[in-house]
């Protein structure tokens, strides 16, 4: 099967992820009743988890295995990809999700926001993180981005 | 689309963020009538359009979810 990084962008993918303090495990699900792009989803995390030891990735399918979607809430939204951080064989799940195809500019996102969760630390300031850790009504932001 | 990470990250119990391809999601994203991205759309009430500073997105919470 013919690679989708190339060379030069995998250079560059494990200079950046040097910086990877700690496990980040991706979890992808697909769906074989509907989800035209999943096998290159699947094909192009395969080929970003060796880039780093830091990484790892365990691939599921909405429809075989629907108590594990419903509790990472994919719930038919194949093809999705959550992003945890792992300690042993401790997921801890960051409420982060990227839903679709990371192609183009969303691929750079998709590195970054294994950045972030290897970084163990939002970065936010201090009045952002103290409004939301005090929530007491769930938030729920959907960021729509087209693949550009 | 990262700021919405930093945020869930902060408080994962009870921030849920998803990047959303409006492509591939076309269903969800006519819904809200997405036209420009990025947009944040928040609790399915408040909307964010463009990519806005923490400052910002932050008021726009406040904004949509009371306090």
């Amino acid at each position: 099967m013919e690679k989708m990084l190339p060379d030069e962008i995998v250079k560059q993918i494990r200079d950046v992820f040097k910086q990877l303090k700690h496990p980040v495990e991706l979890l992808f699900f697909g769906s074989q009743a509907r989800c035209e792009y999943c096998n290159e989803i699947q094909q192009l995390l395969e080929e970003l988890i060796p880039l780093s030891g830091q990484l790892s990735l365990s691939i599921h399918d909405l429809e075989q295995e629907p108590d594990l979607a419903r509790h990472y809430q994919v719930e038919g939204k194949a093809p999705a990809i959550v992003i945890t951080a792992r300690e042993g064989d401790q997921l801890t799940d960051y409420g982060i999700r990227y839903l679709g195809i990371p192609s183009g500019h969303e691929f750079t996102t998709l590195i970054q926001s294994i950045l972030l969760v290897s970084g163990r630390d939002s970065g936010l300031n201090p009045q952002t993180r103290a409004y939301l850790k005090t929530l007491t009504t769930p938030l729920h932001l959907e960021v729509f981005v087209t693949p550009t | 689309m990262l700021l919405a990470y930093q945020m869930a990250m902060e408080n994962p119990k009870m921030v849920l963020a998803e990047g959303v391809e409006a492509m591939e999601f076309q269903e969800l994203s006519q819904q809200y009538g997405i036209s420009g991205v990025p947009d944040t759309v928040i609790n399915a009430a408040g909307r964010v359009v463009g990519a806005v500073p923490e400052q910002q997105m932050l008021a726009e919470l406040i904004r949509t979810l009371g306090k």
